[in-house]
C-alpha cells in the first residue's frame, strides 16, 4: 500500500481532514470516499489540511473537482489550508486557485466558515 | 565654461541640473529594476506631473492595432476612465515624434479632456510604438521650457526600455508557465502509464481515467463511453444530469473523432449535459471509445494541445482497458488448460491400469493420447462366468463434452458385465440410452467380444466401429470382425444388432485398434497411414508377443507421421498362446 492516510476530524462545525502522503491515482479514492461519507452525513462545511500532503497527481486534483459543486450545492463548501510550495504549484499550475479557497492556515478557513 | 561674472547663476543652474540628475538616475534604476510594467507606468506619470506640476495626465497604450490605445493610467479630473480602450487617430508623422504639443491635435486633445498646452511624449523603443505619455496644461498654464522637455523626454526613453523589459519578462513567465504545465501535462502522462500498468481491474482504470481528467482539465462534467464487444455503455461519469440513451451513444460514436459540440448534431444529451467537446478513442483503426467533457472551469475553449492531451489519456486508458481483455483471456484460457488436464486425468483413470492377464492369452494394450482431450476407450472386464469382455470405442468429438459421453459408456459397460445377458441385446440395450441421453450429433463407434470361459470362443459385436483384424497362421488375408449393426447413438434400435462368434485357433493375433491409427497424418498432411501400412507391419510382427507386436505399430506410425499426432491412438493385441 503506498504512503496516504486520511483523518477526520471535527471543530465547531467544520469538518477537518487531514490528509497525509501522496495523493495519486491509487490512493484518490480514499479521499473520495472520506469525501463521500462526510456529504452522506450532510457535513458540508469541508476543510483539507495539507499539510502532511507530499504530492498530489492529477488523479487526487480530479476528485476534488468532482465534489466541489455537489458541495457548494448544498450550501458548503470545500477549502484547502496547509500546502507546501511543491504541492500548491501543482494546484496553480492547473487553475485551481480560481475555483477554490487555498488559504495558508487551517485557522483562516475556520474563520471564514463563520463569516 | 563658467566666468567669474556669471558665476552665481550657473552654480544655481548647475546645482538644478544636478538635482535632475539624480532624479534622472534614481528613477532609471527604479523603472529598470521593477519588472511590473503597471509600477513604471505609474510612476512615470506621477513622477513626470509632479516635477513639471501639472494637474492632469494619463498613459495611453497602444492595443496591437494601429488606432485603439488603452487608458492604462489617468489621473486628474477627467470624465474618461482607467482601463477603457478607446480609438484614437494619431496622423502617422506624430508616431515619429519623440515629443509634440496637444495643439498640434487640438480635436484628439480635447478628446483626451488635457486642455491647452498639454504635451504628448512618445513611448517607443528604437522599432516599436509602446504608446504615449500625455501631460495636460501646467498648473501655471505655461508652455514647457526646453528643459523640461528634454528632461521628460530621457525619463521617457528609460521608462520605454523598462517597460519593455518588463513586457519581454512577463512573456517569458508566461512562456515558463506554459512550460511548467506542459512538464506537469507529460508528467502526468507518464506516471498514469506506470499507474495503470499495475491496474487489471477495469472499474478501477476508468475511475482513474476519470479524476485525472477532472484533475488535470479543471472540469466537472465527464464521461466515458466504451464498446465492449457492441455493447456500448458509460464506464465512469462525473457531474451528468441524466443517462443517454442508446440512440445517443451510437449518435456520439459517429461523430468526428474531435467533435466541438457547437458544431451541428442532433444528439439531445450532448446539450442537456452542458458537453462542450467529445473526443473519438480508436483500437487498431475502430473506434471503440468516445470521451465526453464539459466547459474547463476557466470557460475557455479546448485548444489543440488540450484536445492532444485528452486523446493521449484517452489512449492509454483504452489500451489499458484493451489489456486487461487480453489478461482475462489469457487467465481464461488457463483455466480451460487446466479442466482439460483435469479431464485428461479423469479419462486416463477411466482405462484399465495394469492391463489384467487372461489365461491362455496374451495381451497388450495402449492409449496414446493427443494434446487434447480425446475420446478414445478401451476396457477388459472380467464377467461372473470365468468370461472376458473386450471392448473398444471411440467417441466423435474432443474435449469434455467426448470424455463424459466415454466415462458413460465406461460406467453401463461395468453394470452390464456381471449380468446375464446376450452381447447383442446388451447391445440394444446401450445404444437405445445412448441414443436417449445424448446430443443428436454425438455417436460411438463401438466394438466389443467376449472371450468364453474355456477361452475357444470369441463372440463379438460390431457397432460402426474399424473392424477389428484377425490374422491366423497360413491364411493371408486377416479376418475382419465387422458383424453388428449402426454406431452407437445415432438412432434408437430398431433392427436389433447381430453378433458372430469366432472360434480361435492357437497363434491367432487379435487387433483392436482406433481411427488414430488409420488416419495419423504425414507430416505434410498429404497422406494418411491407412490400414495397408497396417496390416503390413502387423504381419511383419506377428511372431512377437503381444507388446512387441503393439509396440511396433506404434512405433511405425510415429516414424510415419514424425511424432505429430492429432488423434489419440488406441491399440489392442490380443494373441492366443
Amino acid at each position: 500500500m503506498k504512503n496516504f492516510s486520511i483523518a477526520t476530524r471535527q471543530k465547531q462545525n467544520v469538518s477537518i481532514l487531514d490528509i497525509k502522503g501522496e495523493l495519486d491515482a491509487h490512493t484518490a479514492s480514499h479521499l473520495e470516499n472520506a469525501l463521500k461519507s462526510l456529504i452522506d452525513e450532510e457535513r458540508y462545511s469541508i476543510v483539507v489540511n495539507c499539510s502532511g500532503l507530499d504530492y498530489i497527481a492529477s488523479a487526487g486534483l480530479g476528485v476534488f473537482m468532482a465534489y466541489i459543486e455537489d458541495v457548494r450545492s448544498l450550501g458548503g463548501d470545500i477549502k484547502l489550508t496547509n500546502m507546501n510550495d511543491r504541492v500548491y504549484n501543482v494546484f496553480d499550475l492547473l487553475g485551481f486557485p480560481t475555483l477554490y479557497d487555498i488559504l495558508e492556515e487551517e485557522e483562516e478557513a475556520l474563520q471564514s466558515f463563520k463569516n | 565654461m563658467k566666468t567669474p561674472n556669471n558665476l552665481s547663476l550657473s552654480d544655481s543652474e548647475e546645482r538644478q541640473s544636478r538635482f535632475e540628475l539624480r532624479t534622472l538616475l534614481e528613477t532609471s534604476r527604479m523603472l529598470i529594476e521593477s519588472q511590473d510594467p503597471d509600477f513604471v507606468l505609474n510612476n512615470l506619470l506621477l513622477i513626470t506631473m509632479g516635477k513639471l506640476l501639472v494637474p492632469k495626465g494619463m498613459i495611453l497604450i497602444n492595443q496591437g492595432s494601429d488606432h485603439l490605445y488603452q487608458i492604462s493610467k489617468i489621473k486628474g479630473r477627467n470624465p474618461l476612465e482607467e482601463g477603457e480602450v478607446i480609438q484614437i487617430d494619431f496622423p502617422e508623422k506624430k508616431l515619429d515624434q519623440s515629443a509634440f504639443s496637444g495643439n498640434e491635435i487640438p480635436e484628439i486633445t480635447e478628446k483626451l479632456g488635457l486642455g491647452e498646452n498639454s504635451t504628448f511624449f512618445n513611448l517607443r523603443t528604437s522599432n516599436h510604438h509602446l504608446g504615449f505619455l500625455c501631460l495636460g496644461t501646467k498648473g501655471t498654464r505655461q508652455v514647457l521650457s526646453e528643459h523640461e522637455l528634454e528632461f521628460i523626454e530621457s525619463l521617457t526613453i528609460i521608462s520605454s526600455v523598462a517597460i519593455a523589459n518588463s513586457r519581454m519578462f512577463q512573456e517569458l513567465r508566461l512562456i515558463n508557465r506554459k512550460l511548467d504545465r506542459k512538464v506537469h501535462d507529460l508528467h502526468t502522462l507518464l506516471e498514469l502509464s506506470k499507474d495503470f500498468n499495475m491496474m487489471v481491474d477495469q472499474d478501477e482504470i476508468a475511475r482513474t481515467f476519470k479524476f485525472a481528467m477532472l484533475g488535470q482539465m479543471l472540469i466537472r462534467t465527464f464521461f466515458f463511453v466504451l464498446d465492449e464487444n457492441g455493447e456500448k455503455s458509460i464506464v465512469a461519469s462525473s457531474g451528468l444530469n441524466d443517462k443517454p440513451s442508446q440512440k445517443e451513444i451510437q449518435q456520439m460514436f459517429e461523430l468526428e473523432d474531435v467533435f466541438y459540440c457547437e458544431e451541428e448534431h442532433d444528439c439531445p444529451f450532448l446539450d442537456n449535459n452542458d458537453i462542450k467537446l467529445l473526443i473519438g478513442l480508436r483500437f487498431q483503426n475502430e473506434k471503440i471509445g468516445v470521451v465526453g467533457v464539459g466547459a474547463p472551469a476557466n470557460k475557455e475553449n479546448y485548444s489543440k494541445e488540450q484536445v492532444n492531451f485528452l486523446q493521449s489519456l484517452g489512449n492509454l486508458a483504452l489500451l489499458t482497458i484493451q489489456k486487461t481483455y487480453l489478461l482475462e483471456e489469457r487467465i481464461e484460457k488457463k483455466r480451460m488448460e487446466e479442466e482439460l488436464g483435469l479431464a485428461k486425468t479423469i479419462q486416463q483413470g477411466l482405462l484399465p491400469s495394469p492391463i489384467p492377464t487372461i489365461e491362455g492369452f496374451d495381451l497388450a494394450a495402449t492409449n496414446v493420447s493427443s494434446y487434447q482431450v480425446g475420446g478414445d476407450f478401451f476396457d477388459i472386464v472380467d464377467t461372473p462366468d470365468g468370461g472376458h469382455l473386450l471392448a473398444i470405442a471411440d467417441v466423435t468429438g474432443k474435449g469434455v463434452p467426448a470424455s463424459l459421453l466415454m466415462a458413460n459408456l465406461q460406467s453401463m459397460l461395468h453394470a452390464l458385465a456381471p449380468i446375464d445377458i446376450s452381447l447383442s441385446g446388451a447391445t440394444d440395450s446401450i445404444n437405445d440410452i445412448i441414443h436417449t441421453n445424448t446430443p443428436d450429433d454425438k455417436f460411438i463407434t463401438f466394438f466389443w467380444g467376449k472371450i468364453s470361459a474355456d477361452g475357444k470362443q470369441f463372440e463379438y459385436v460390431n457397432a460402426g466401429h474399424n473392424n477389428p483384424m484377425l490374422f491366423r497362421k497360413g491364411e493371408d488375408k486377416p479376418i475382419e470382425l465387422e458383424e453388428g449393426g449402426l454406431i452407437l447413438g445415432a438412432m434408437s434400435t430398431i433392427t436389433p444388432y447381430k453378433s458372430s462368434v469366432v472360434e480361435f485357433q492357437s497363434g491367432d493375433v487379435l487387433v483392436f485398434y482406433t481411427d488414430g491409427v488409420t488416419e495419423a497424418m504425414s507430416p505434410d498432411l498429404d497422406e494418411e497411414y491407412e490400414s495397408e501400412r497396417l496390416t503390413k507391419c502387423l504381419k511383419a510382427n506377428l511372431d512377437g508377443s503381444s507388446e512387441e507386436i503393439m509396440n511396433a505399430v506404434i512405433d511405425d506410425i510415429m516414424a510415419f507421421s514424425k511424432g505429430v499426432q492429432y488423434d489419440d491412438i488406441t491399440l489392442m493385441v490380443l494373441k492366443v498362446n
